[in-house]
């Protein structure tokens, strides 16, 4: 195991130097008790779920054969928010910290505000539409370049990690006394978006956070994630930008301001063919055991497997994560039949998947 | 183009063109690389690659019988066989092989960027070292001018770079074991899991014992390595293959970083592993199975000239000296219009890196390489004897990929001096080879049985998840009149050749179908399993042996039509795999393999290739070999 984690490191660890090294004057900040930093981090798995119902909900309205591009952009997102969510619990097990992802409260009610956000907006479920990107671009919104770091009540999420990044860098390696075998290495994880970064140190847990904020909304001011400078990737743009070529039907190229449209081809976005389900479904919205009910019960109690299987697999199992890969697959097709289940209102809306918590 | 000297021209972006395409690259070599496929296929840019690459998959999902080439284009100006036209009355002109028979020859290919590794199954046993000895052993066919030890090193490369899952432990067999590895060899991936109706097969195949001709056989059942991906084997140390021109040999540089798993050419996170869609033939929808585009990716693309819909039509040759002076090739403008111009590609070396079809094909038609006349002979497959049947149980065929597990226990033994030796994998794809289930199912419920409703669905989920199939790649033996020829009267679009084909089916494999049909019914009963096998008359490759009939397909693995050797007068290519008759000539890929084996062939032939790619490196340095 370990000469494999070592071998596949090296490119990160390689490609780090790129990126400005964390030095004295960021470690100036002040430390927070570690106790408060694993709920900050408990808080980062809970943020980078939160997004996920909803960017899944989009996904899933979208027709894939017409809306090629929007789809892919989506998707790709998405899929990093997953490792996101694995890779803030890999820096919490890092740290000590036992991540909670089936608890009752972990999933948001939606429309819900951000966790621990500044609750400048709300964050529903519906469908692929131009007023579902424009909140997707709220949620993306990178850090002003002056924006000081804020571990509560932060405006974006790139503040919130500076925050915790600071944190990090002045407890320094000490604070990582977790046990390495619960972390979670690329033999386990895949197909997410990305590399997952296994946690033994500081230095690890920093290229983590550079990742997932990097990936989010792009490093030093420029429209181009983290990921080509720390994997040698072909150029993918920050989540920002990818939806902003959606609202904008139009393409970044290379070199494109970050403060400007984008500038290259047009795209074709197919609002239309979005599959019209109620925003924000409830269980409670149906008769007990009718089968828009039934329907979204089976749904949820895959959403349950699938946050007990990452459960498992980020307090002591890693291997767990293989089980997730059919259970993303079925839950897929669980919500596509219900965005197909006719409520037979005058709006013509569907059923849709509700992603709230059930004993399972 | 016709000013600018290569160092390589290269016929032919499959899995031996682009072997050697990365690594004459990245050793520094200037390559111009002939494609006759559409310039789409050969978009290695994530978006464009996806686009091509999901327009195949929406291909192969609106058709009804896809078969194996059927999400790809079918180019009239470079034609690929077609297994939907094989017909059994022999001869017949229609598809694009001229099929003189007697009987067809029932196995395609794909001329794509790609090649045929965009359709191929993925399983990469090793030959066994008594493959490579069959007329010292057993008096049948020929033997190879090197030994199973000469090619360990460069089967270790071919499995590097496809990235094969498997484990290493379970290669058992006669003549295969672990000392045949090496005890410390691993593959560069973990086994895919066996998937369920394995589980189910060995329950009661595993240490079997079949009589066969008064003698016991005991039947073991292994995990089938193959080309796709799965959870990196963290004993394997990752590397790149790179030349070291010191020594003459390619070397593994374990400090470049690496990561085992290759996924997608769009997205390195999509294909990381094999997700257990069934339909890696014709495709697999996230590219967790290896083909050659991946390795084409690596190359290094300043030194690599990549020119798509470029048929090469004949080798330019000094007759004086022998010298390849240059590759003519036509260049169509699309799909849809076959107006073609002409050009000359010119380099130091020449490789033709085509299919055991396309390879003899263009040699006839320059009066190339031929001075043996081997060149078009002992054409060879696979033939494949299918049985198959119900089990008494559920065993869930289509989970996973389409074979975990390998029947080993009749690829080698005396009775080779008789009769072919088989592989046999456990198929998981049902009956949809022998009987095109499981929509023919659905016809048979609907149309005969006139079933609709609750009726119909419990009628499909008791059959189709029953269905049993077996199969028994028979090794066929170099024989001269099986062969690949030209003929003015039959040509293409653009005027090139049309393969015109002898075939047969000799005693030696017949006798070998009579034999797998006597273990097959042996393991059906052991199994419970309904035999519900009919070979039929009315089939494309019916044949027939002491009063039974039996039918054949072919396996895809077409071989032999250029053959490596130690002496000029029966041989096309030296061990180097440099032309006998033309220095600077190199053929590469299956038609250099002088018999078959029970392997699949892609793995040996990719070895093979690095063994190539070595002899091209020193002849440009000027190394003496």
């Amino acid at each position: 195991m370990s000469a494999l984690l070592k071998s596949a490191r090296v490119p990160g660890r390689k490609r780090q130097s790129l990126l400005p090294p964390y030095g004295p004057k960021l470690a100036a900040g002040r430390r927070m008790p570690v106790e408060l930093l694993r709920r900050h981090f408990q808080t980062a798995v809970e943020l980078e779920h939160s997004t996920l119902p909803p960017y899944l909900c989009a996904l899933y309205s979208m027709d894939e054969q017409r809306n090629r591009f929007a789809y892919a952009a989506v998707q790709g997102v998405a899929m990093e928010e997953m490792l996101h969510m694995v890779q803030a619990a890999n820096i919490l097990v890092a740290i000590g910290g036992t991540p909670a992802l089936n608890t009752p409260h972990f999933i948001p009610e939606y429309p819900t505000y951000l966790p621990h956000s500044d609750k400048a907006f709300l964050v529903p479920l519906q469908k692929f539409s131009p007023e579902t990107l424009e909140i997707f671009l709220k949620i993306e919104k990178p850090a002003a370049d002056c924006a000081p770091p804020e571990p509560n009540h932060y405006h974006t999420i790139g503040q919130f990690y500076a925050a915790l990044r600071d944190n990090i860098v002045a407890w320094g390696d000490e604070i990582f006394t977790g046990d390495p075998r619960w972390q979670i290495g690329p033999d386990h994880y895949y197909g997410g978006g990305g590399q997952i970064i296994p946690v033994y140190n500081a230095s690890d847990a920093v290229e983590a956070i550079n990742q997932i904020v990097g990936q989010g909304e792009g490093i030093d001011g420029t429209i181009e994630d983290s990921d080509h400078v720390l994997f040698g990737e072909e150029i993918e743009y920050a989540h920002y930008f990818r939806f902003n070529e959606i609202v904008e039907a139009r393409r970044y190229r290379p070199g494109d301001s970050a403060h400007l449209p984008p500038t290259g081809a047009p795209v074709e976005v197919d609002w239309q063919s979005a599959l019209n389900f109620r925003p924000n479904p409830k269980l409670a919205d149906y008769p007990v055991g009718s089968p828009l009910w039934q329907a979204t019960l089976d749904f949820n109690k895959i959403y349950m497997k699938l946050l007990n299987a990452i459960q498992v697999a980020c307090t002591g199992r890693p291997n767990y994560v293989l089980d997730a890969v059919p259970l993303m697959y079925e839950l897929k097709y669980k919500a596509i039949a219900l965005m197909n289940m006719p409520l037979g209102n005058a709006e013509q809306q569907t059923a849709g998947p509700s992603f709230e918590y059930v004993p399972i | 183009m016709e000013s600018e000297i290569f160092d390589v021209v290269i016929v032919g972006s499959g899995i031996a063109g682009s072997v050697l395409a990365k690594t004459l690259t990245q050793a520094g070599k200037r390559v111009l690389l002939l494609e006759a496929g559409l310039q789409a296929g050969a978009e290695l840019r994530p978006e464009e690659a996806f686009a091509t690459y999901q327009h195949y998959v929406e291909t192969f999902h609106d058709k009804a019988i896809p078969a194996t080439n059927g999400p790809y284009p079918d180019i009239p100006e470079a034609p690929s066989p077609n297994v939907l036209q094989i017909q059994a009355a022999t001869p017949y002109y229609t598809g694009y092989l001229v099929q003189k028979g007697p009987l067809p020859f029932a196995s395609d290919c794909l001329r794509a960027p790609g090649g045929t590794t965009l359709h191929w199954l993925g399983n990469v046993p090793r030959m066994l070292p008594n493959d490579f000895k069959m007329k010292t052993l057993y008096g049948q066919g020929v033997d190879w001018p090197i030994s199973y030890e000469d090619l360990v090193p460069y089967y270790e490369l071919a499995e590097r770079e496809i990235g094969v899952a498997g484990d290493v432990a379970a290669q058992r067999g006669p003549d295969m074991g672990r000392d045949d590895y090496g005890a410390d060899y691993v593959f560069p991936m973990l086994e895919i899991p066996p998937s369920y109706q394995d589980q189910v097969w060995k329950l009661r195949s595993q240490n079997l014992t079949v009589m066969l001709d008064g003698e016991p056989y005991v039947v073991d059942c292994v995990s089938m390595p193959q080309g796709r991906n799965s959870i990196p084997n963290p004993r394997y140390r990752p590397g790149a293959i790179v030349w070291d021109k010191q020594i003459g040999r390619f070397v593994i540089d374990h400090e470049t970083p690496t990561y085992p798993v290759t996924g997608s050419l769009w997205s390195p996170y999509t294909g990381e592993r094999c997700e257990g869609n069934a339909s890696c033939v014709p495709i697999c929808p996230v590219q967790a199975k290896y083909n050659a585009l991946k390795t084409l990716k690596k190359a290094d693309q300043r030194r690599l000239t990549i020119v798509t819909q470029a048929v090469a039509s004949k080798l330019l040759i000094d007759r004086q000296t022998g010298e390849v002076t240059g590759i003519e090739y036509k260049r169509y403008r699309s799909l849809e219009d076959p107006t073609y111009e002409t050009h000359t590609a010119t380099g130091r070396l020449y490789v033709l890196a085509g299919s055991a079809l396309e390879n003899p094909k263009l040699l006839l038609a320059s009066d190339a390489a031929n001075s043996s006349d081997q060149v078009g002979r002992n054409l060879m497959d696979h033939m494949v004897m299918l049985a198959w049947g119900l089990f008494p149980e559920k065993v869930y065929p289509y989970r996973g990929p389409g074979c975990t597990t390998y029947i080993p226990t009749f690829r080698d033994g005396a009775f080779r001096k008789d009769f072919a030796a088989w592989i046999s994998p456990l198929d998981n794809w049902g009956w949809s080879w022998p009987t095109g289930a499981p929509g023919s199912d659905v016809s048979t419920a609907v149309g005969t049985l006139g079933l609709f409703g609750k009726a119909l669905r419990d009628y499909i989920a008791d059959r189709v998840t029953r269905q049993a199939l077996l199969h028994f790649e028979c090794e066929q033996l170099p024989e001269p009149d099986n062969r690949i020829t030209i003929d003015p009267q039959y040509i293409d679009v653009l005027g090139n050749p049309r393969p015109v084909i002898h075939y047969d089916a000799s005693p030696y494999m017949r006798k070998s179908f009579a034999a797998a049909k006597k273990v097959a019914t042996q393991i059906f009963a052991a199994n419970g399993i309904e035999d519900f096998t009919e070979y039929k008359p009315s089939d494309a490759d019916y044949v027939t042996w002491e009063g039974n009939g039996y039918t054949f397909e072919g396996a895809g693995h077409i071989v032999g039509t250029h053959r490596m050797g130690n002496d000029p007068k029966t041989s096309v290519v030296k061990p180097s795999q440099q032309c006998w008759d033309h220095p600077n000539l190199y053929l590469v890929g299956c038609g250099n393999m002088p018999t078959l084996g029970t392997s699949n062939p892609t793995l040996t032939m990719t070895a093979l290739t690095f063994m190539a790619a070595e002899s091209i490196l020193k002849q440009l340095e000027g190394v003496r070999q």
